[in-house]
């Protein structure tokens, strides 16, 4: 009653939303953690997956998350920075560039296991990439792109004007105004979008399921050549498996799964207070 | 831009800007600055400037005054290209610094700014420390020299040297409004323009920040040539030697500023200097 008073109708209304959301997401935490917290040891971070439940990992599958974390970034960071550079600084505005950015949005939309079907094609085998991590990682690269395009150019397009035109006023090149000041300004948006956007595809299992993700590997991926495996791809393989242990190894990889995306999100944070901090 | 009759070949040397910077009282080299010819400017269809001609005297304080929307800002950036960086910006007409064509086709904007100064209506710090603020520019052309001695020399010239020398390191948005916008002077001063085009400088402050402000620009008189575009005609009246009137876009009147204020020969001019409608 008294939440009532303070908030009024529709505050209320949104209030319970607001605690129904945030219940669902406790209930889902809760029951993963119920199911999965026994898988949760040591062993189980670095063992292979194997036909006796008490011995099965996700090690090489850890590992596999990781790789295609640092591919995919190291692909769709600079070709997404530089597209939507591209498009907000030195595209002239015509209907060329309208349609690009329209393509690039619309990109978006597409469902992930396109992207998939996509990679199969493009990377699998006109490229001969094979089933590797490279193959993912490239996948997921192009996953994430339009994301990382869109944050970009927007966090590019919130840099006051009063700032280029100083910087111009002094004699600065259109780079050294890019460089120095645009760039700058734009980097903790830019890298906001950029973490949400990876986050997001590293829990992606449908393009790499596509693509042939190995259900069976036992050692960990050390090169970009080496077989795909990811956490996601191995979490769906077990759930597909008939007896309940593997059921309880499911949830264990799930809740590290939330553990690998949480660090990542709260290292961007950081980075992100860090880079506040030169730019504020 | 309509090719008028330029020199061909080359922009102004490279020691003009600075020779005309560290040259002290009266002008010695003959003609004006700047010039402009029968300059408009366009944006998409609305016209910001017609026609208009004047001369800007070496070593001289101008203002140009006129109600906001007039084309004060438009004529300003004229003088330093900065209108072409707006989309669809149109310009006609000639513009002239020592004698050369600004708008040939051989002319590099970049080097155009790096002689003609401008500091803005809002004070624009970047977000950095005093000291690479005022260095950004010098940087930027790639100055060679004691970086230390500029720095020190143009925030002395800003009057600001006092109140920041203890801590160069601090950051510029720190500063008080006033200060910042003495920053800004000082970092136009830095890449050691021959003119500076100021938009506004004070319209953002308070009187006491305005007062030291105008302290500056006047002390810059006769090393610099300074264009100040300004909605505060007391301050016109106290800085300039000429004032221009734009009203909508045209050149109304352009004279001595005493004659200008007090015996003007446009009815359009008397009635907004004096406040009075038409």
């Amino acid at each position: 009653m008294k939440f009532f008073r303070r908030h009024g109708k529709a505050g209320t209304a949104c209030g319970v939303g607001a605690w129904t959301a945030a219940a669902g997401l406790a209930l889902l935490v809760g029951a993963l953690t119920a199911r999965g917290w026994g898988a949760l040891d040591p062993a189980f971070f670095v063992s292979p997956p194997s036909r006796d439940p008490s011995r099965a990992g996700i090690g090489p599958a850890l590992a596999g998350t990781l790789w295609l974390a640092l591919l995919t970034i190291s692909f769709a960071l600079p070709v997404g920075v530089g597209a939507a550079v591209y498009l907000e600084e030195y595209a002239p505005r015509n209907r060329w560039s309208a349609l690009a950015e329209s393509v690039a949005a619309s990109m978006a939309a597409v469902p992930s296991v396109v992207y998939g079907v996509a990679g199969l094609a493009v990377f699998v085998r006109a490229m001969g990439a094979e089933r590797s991590v490279l193959a993912g990682g490239l996948t997921l690269a192009m996953l994430a792109l339009p994301a990382v395009v869109a944050t970009s150019q927007e966090a590019i397009r919130s840099v006051p004007e009063g700032l280029r035109h100083a910087a111009y006023g002094l004699g600065a090149t259109r780079w050294q105004v890019l460089r120095h000041q645009v760039l700058p300004a734009a980097a903790p948006g830019v890298a906001t979008g950029a973490c949400l956007a990876f986050t997001r595809t590293m829990g992606e299992a449908a393009p790499l399921l596509v693509i042939g993700a190995a259900s069976f590997v036992t050692f960990a991926p050390t090169a970009p050549g080496d077989p795909l495996v990811s956490l996601p791809t191995r979490i769906f393989a077990w759930t597909a498996h008939s007896q309940p242990e593997f059921g309880a190894l499911a949830a264990g990889a799930a809740i590290a799964l939330l553990l690998l995306l949480l660090a990542a999100n709260l290292a961007v944070l950081a980075l992100r207070r860090r880079m506040r901090g030169a730019h504020p | 831009m309509t090719g008028k009759a330029s020199s061909p070949g080359k922009a102004p040397g490279p020691t003009s800007a600075s020779a005309a910077a560290k040259a002290s009282g009266p002008p010695k080299a003959p003609g004006p600055v700047l010039s402009a010819e029968g300059l408009s400017v366009s944006f998409g269809k609305r016209t910001a400037l017609s026609n208009v001609t004047l001369e800007i005297p070496r070593g001289r304080i101008v203002s140009v005054i006129g109600p906001s929307g007039c084309g004060k800002t438009t004529l300003l950036r004229c003088f330093n290209r900065m209108n072409e960086l707006a989309q669809g910006a149109r310009t006609t007409g000639a513009v002239r610094f020592e004698g050369f064509d600004l708008y040939a086709a051989q002319v590099d904007p970049v080097e155009v700014r790096r002689r003609i100064g401008m500091v803005f209506q809002k004070p624009t710090p970047f977000p950095a420390s005093v000291f690479d603020n005022v260095a950004f520019g010098p940087r930027a052309s790639g100055f060679d020299g004691d970086l230390h001695a500029l720095v020190e020399e143009v925030l002395s010239a800003a009057g600001l040297w006092p109140e920041v020398a203890g801590d160069l390191d601090a950051p510029a948005l720190g500063l008080s409004a006033g200060q910042q916008q003495r920053l800004c002077i000082a970092r136009t001063l830095a890449v050691k323009p021959s003119v500076l085009l100021m938009d506004e400088p004070t319209s953002a402050l308070d009187p006491t920040a305005t007062a030291r402000i105008e302290t500056l620009v006047h002390s810059l008189k006769g090393a610099y040539t300074v264009v100040i575009a300004t909605h505060d005609l007391q301050q016109a009246a106290r800085l300039s030697d000429m004032t221009a009137y734009l009203d909508g876009g045209e050149l109304v009147e352009y004279g001595l500023t005493e004659t200008l204020f007090t015996n003007p020969h446009d009815e359009r001019t008397e009635s907004y200097v004096t406040g009075r409608p038409a």
